[in-house]
């Protein structure tokens, strides 16, 4: 742990030690392949569904379900403090171990005690905390805190684990896993039988029994609420639940979700003061705020208490995988962590962590709590952006170009001619307009170590549409094209392709010249000045332009419209309508063409017979719920589609996240996604992302340019000529 | 409550480590754990063991059944053999009312659990476990129920599904007919 370097040279130190990294990768595959076997005949949405209600439920009703818990658990003999803050909570304890004279705590595993740093704050009154869960013994040894949620010491290896062992025992424990763990349990076992007092967490406080809930692995929790003869539960007050169905009906998602597991090894009810050595235990609970009451309030935020500590988001997380959790976190790690670390900490300490977020929305996919993460992570980076800048490039980027449009279009039209001495033309693919090498002066040199850079094309998309013929007798539909940055600035093909694929099934596209960007490298950035002003601009141009549907070839764009326009209009009386009507008529260009128009079978007599790999795009995926559509339209016009393993992780783009944000955390990620490209050995890549494209056509091109990286779009416009030159 | 789940949870409980027999009666019981092991053994006084006899079925089969406090019984005495009220089957899961400390210490404490459970307590899944697990927390006594799902278990050394951390090393149950076919006993 290095919490007094900055977070830079952390990131730089994780990454300079693949071993980690490596270590969770591993761990991130297995664990999706046990997530999925665990769910297995159960509707995982229709569960989160339900999850996420019962926690509304109990945010609105929290302040009665707290005065329910406390008069049952009294009625049981309980004792119940209630902590404005962790350190009221610590000097409870304190406070009560004095009376008892007691001089060992045994302790099982509590992520608020780490919050209120517990184990520090008891030792200096002369009282020992002994951490019991292997895990947390383990970090307690090397004087660390938590990498991870569930697996505590995630980040350690077998000989690291050993040398801790051996130091502390005073002899050598060998580094087999078995004996290390053996070591443990004979070890700790005279913990529980010596310490005064057994210190838990808890799982879930259920209001109607008044009685506590603890889900674990280890059966250390049932040793420290047994054998000593005070039972403190130190929990916070966001595990409130109604009642005990509610408390089971968590007890299925939990488990499954955090380690693959139909249920852990013990799950334990308690209530009250149960006997203990012939007498009656002594039980204490202390329910702890610290922040969550502010968090509640936080109507943007609030959603994060629906967590029940999974740990599911790290596991699927890059960022996390790539540098763990103790670069990626404070006390609670990836997506859940920046949020908490935000309310619990202060956001000084989150800012850094949460302009790691890549925002690839992986962690929205698996959240048992339908916690939309990346949205209140994109609201802290805007809380982050008003309080500290978002930098001097984009200030200027965002705020004096981008905003005026004829500015902002110009100046991309003067880039591309003043860009062509770096130009050259992939060897492999033989395609043109990359940039290689960057003159040094220019930018870092690391822009273009591990990739190319795409070029500004010749002429804009908005500059070509004019020139394309569109001869269509009583065309089906009249759609808009929303062409986004991407499309209309470096890959205008994408867009021609596009035409080409509509008209060929007799739909008009209409392009509206108003349009300008969706705003959204603006709103990830924390600038939601620049992201309202680019929404009017987008909603005025379509609104005008009477459509049946706005087409987008670029997911981002498409939750940019879809949800973010509405958003960011909500609050303006003359747009928010228009903001809405622009949604529900925005679909993602693969998503219209499949489940509008029904392509896949009017394109079957396509005989494109090319063997391709596809790349789910994060917000075309986990954005729009649109992957079947392209596999779909390729499989019938005649391409076959050979699945990469992963093929849902992150490229590593996330806009200006790999150019000015984290370009070196994004350079680890991408060369994950080309291994697993280049594995399955076939030479094209289809996505339907110009960002993807931007990231992988440079990556990949670097790594074997015999590689083609290609929008759907493209190939379907091929089958459908390959076709014409075949029936003349 | 039928005896339609038992092929189900025989899986399901075998599946996360726990080995699972079905014997014709307490006798077969007493035998099998012989022959796993006859040190010290902790049997908790309960309405069902009372009731079956179930101390001396084990001490007839040479099995050293502590008489005591199981506080002073070792910090891992060998064995600990208890009923339970009730099974899930869509989890492998037995589930003890615990509330008498001798069946928490008689199945946190031993190297080995054995567990013996009548088919006609095996419950669907844990939604099914909803109604008895409530009445069970009715008024105001205090009390302990524990769910056990296979051996202690760890994944805290390098992501390795490691065995007998801190509770028992094994858990063996026995599906025996004829015990009892209420959730609320054991």
């Amino acid at each position: 742990m290095k919490d007094t370097s900055s977070y830079k040279e952390n990131v730089e130190q994780a990454i300079a030690n693949p071993k980690l990294s490596e270590a969770l990768h591993l761990f991130g595959d297995s664990y999706l392949i046990a997530r999925e076997n665990a769910y297995k005949g159960l509707d995982f949405e229709e569960m989160r569904s339900e999850l996420s209600d019962i926690k509304d439920n109990v945010r609105l009703n929290r302040k009665e379900l707290l005065a329910e818990f406390v008069k049952n658990a009294e009625a049981a003999g309980s004792k119940v403090f209630i902590a404005k803050d962790t350190k009221e909570a610590n000097d409870y304890v304190i406070k009560l171990a004095k009376s008892k004279d007691a001089k060992l705590i045994a302790k099982s595993k509590s992520m608020v005690s780490e919050e209120a740093h517990f184990n520090k704050a008891v030792k200096a009154h002369g009282i020992r905390a002994a951490e019991t869960d292997l895990g947390e013994w383990i970090i307690q040894l090397a004087g660390q805190r938590p990498s991870h949620m569930v697996m505590p010491a995630i980040h350690m290896f077998k000989e690291e684990v050993a040398e801790l062992f051996t130091k502390e025992a005073g002899k050598t424990i060998s580094p087999e896993i078995k004996t290390l763990v053996d070591h443990a349990r004979t070890r700790l076992r005279k913990e529980y039988f010596d310490a005064d007092i057994g210190l838990t967490g808890a799982n879930f406080l259920v209001a109607n029994t008044g009685g506590i809930g603890l889900v674990t692995n280890e059966g250390n929790a049932r040793l420290c609420a047994t054998l000593p003869k005070v039972h403190v539960v130190f929990a916070s007050i966001h595990k409130l639940v109604r009642n005990m169905e509610d408390a089971i009906k968590i007890t299925r998602l939990l488990p499954r979700n955090a380690t693959g597991q139909l249920l852990t090894s013990y799950v334990t009810w308690i209530k009250g003061c149960v006997p203990c050595d012939g007498e009656d235990k002594e039980q204490h609970i202390i329910l702890i705020d610290g922040g969550r009451e502010a968090l509640y309030e936080s109507k943007a935020c609030r959603d994060a208490l629906k967590c029940i500590q999974c740990g599911a988001c790290a596991n699927v997380c890059p960022v996390y995988q790539t540098v763990g959790g103790h670069v990626f976190g404070s006390i609670y790690i990836s997506a859940i962590g920046i949020i908490l670390t935000a309310f619990y900490e202060g956001l000084d300490k989150a800012k850094d962590i949460t302009r790691a977020c890549i925002g690839c929305r992986s962690c929205v996919a698996v959240c048992p709590s339908k916690i939309d993460l990346e949205e209140i992570i994109l609201h802290l980076k805007n809380e982050v952006t008003k309080e500290y800048g978002m930098g001097v490039i984009k200030n200027v980027a965002f705020k004096a170009i981008m905003k005026n449009r004829g500015l902002f279009h110009s100046m991309v039209r003067a880039a591309s001619k003043l860009q062509r001495p770096v130009t050259h033309k992939n060897r492999g693919t033989g395609e043109q307009r990359i940039i290689r090498h960057l003159p040094l002066h220019f930018m870092e040199r690391d822009f273009t170590e591990w990739r190319d850079l795409p070029s500004i094309a010749p002429k804009s998309f908005r500059d070509q549409f004019d020139s394309i013929p569109q001869t269509l007798f009583n065309p089906d539909y009249k759609v808009g094209f929303f062409v986004g940055c991407g499309g209309d600035f470096v890959y205008p093909e994408v867009g021609v392709s596009l035409i080409k694929v509509l008209n060929s099934l007799n739909v008009e596209v209409v392009f509206p010249k108003g349009q300008s960007c969706c705003g959204i490298p603006a709103l990830y950035s924390g600038d939601t000045a620049t992201g309202i002003d680019l929404a009017k601009q987008s909603v005025e141009a379509f609104t005008d332009a009477d459509l049946d549907y706005i087409l987008c070839i670029c997911p981002t764009c498409t939750m940019g419209v879809k949800r973010d326009f509405v958003d960011r209009l909500a609050d303006h009386p003359q747009w928010a309508a228009k903001a809405r009507d622009l949604s529900a008529k925005t679909m993602d260009a693969s998503a219209f063409l499949e489940n509008v128009l029904g392509a896949s079978e009017k394109l079957s007599s396509l005989t494109a017979g090319e063997a391709v790999t596809y790349h789910d795009s994060c917000h075309l995926k986990r954005g729009s719920d649109v992957w079947k559509e392209p596999r779909a339209l390729l499989n019938s016009s005649g391409h076959e589609v050979l699945e990469m393993k992963n093929s849902d992780r992150c490229c590593g783009f996330g806009g200006t996240y790999s150019f000015l944000g984290q370009p070196q955390i994004s350079k680890q990620i991408t060369a994950d996604k080309v291994s697993t490209i280049k594995a399955t050995g076939v030479k094209t890549v289809a996505m339907d992302c110009p960002g993807c494209m931007i990231m992988l056509k440079g990556a990949v091109g670097k790594a074997d340019e015999s590689i083609r990286c290609v929008h759907t779009m493209e190939l379907l416009a091929e089958a459908i000529d390959k076709n014409k030159t075949k029936k003349q | 409550m039928t005896e339609k789940y038992t092929k189900q949870f025989i899986e399901t409980a075998q599946r996360v480590g726990a080995e699972v027999l079905e014997v014709e009666d307490l006798q077969a019981v007493a035998k099998y754990i012989s022959g796993i092991t006859k040190d010290t053994t902790l049997v908790p006084d309960t309405d069902l063991s009372k009731k079956h006899n179930l101390q001396s079925i084990l001490t007839t089969e040479g099995i050293d059944v502590f008489s005591g406090d199981f506080r002073t019984a070792g910090h891992v005495p060998a064995a600990g053999v208890t009923f339970c009220n009730f099974c899930m089957a869509d989890s492998g899961t037995v589930v003890l009312e615990s509330t008498n400390e001798d069946i928490r210490l008689a199945t946190t404490l031993p190297e080995v659990h054995f567990v013996i459970a009548d088919p006609a307590k095996i419950l669907k899944d844990n939604l099914a476990a909803v109604a008895p697990m409530s009445s069970m927390h009715e008024g105001d006594d205090p009390k302990f129920v524990a769910y056990i799902t296979g051996p202690s278990r760890t994944a805290d050394v390098e992501r390795v599904l490691t065995i007998g951390c801190h509770g028992p090393r094994e858990l063996h149950i026995l599906l025996v007919g004829n015990i009892s076919s209420d959730v609320m006993e054991n």
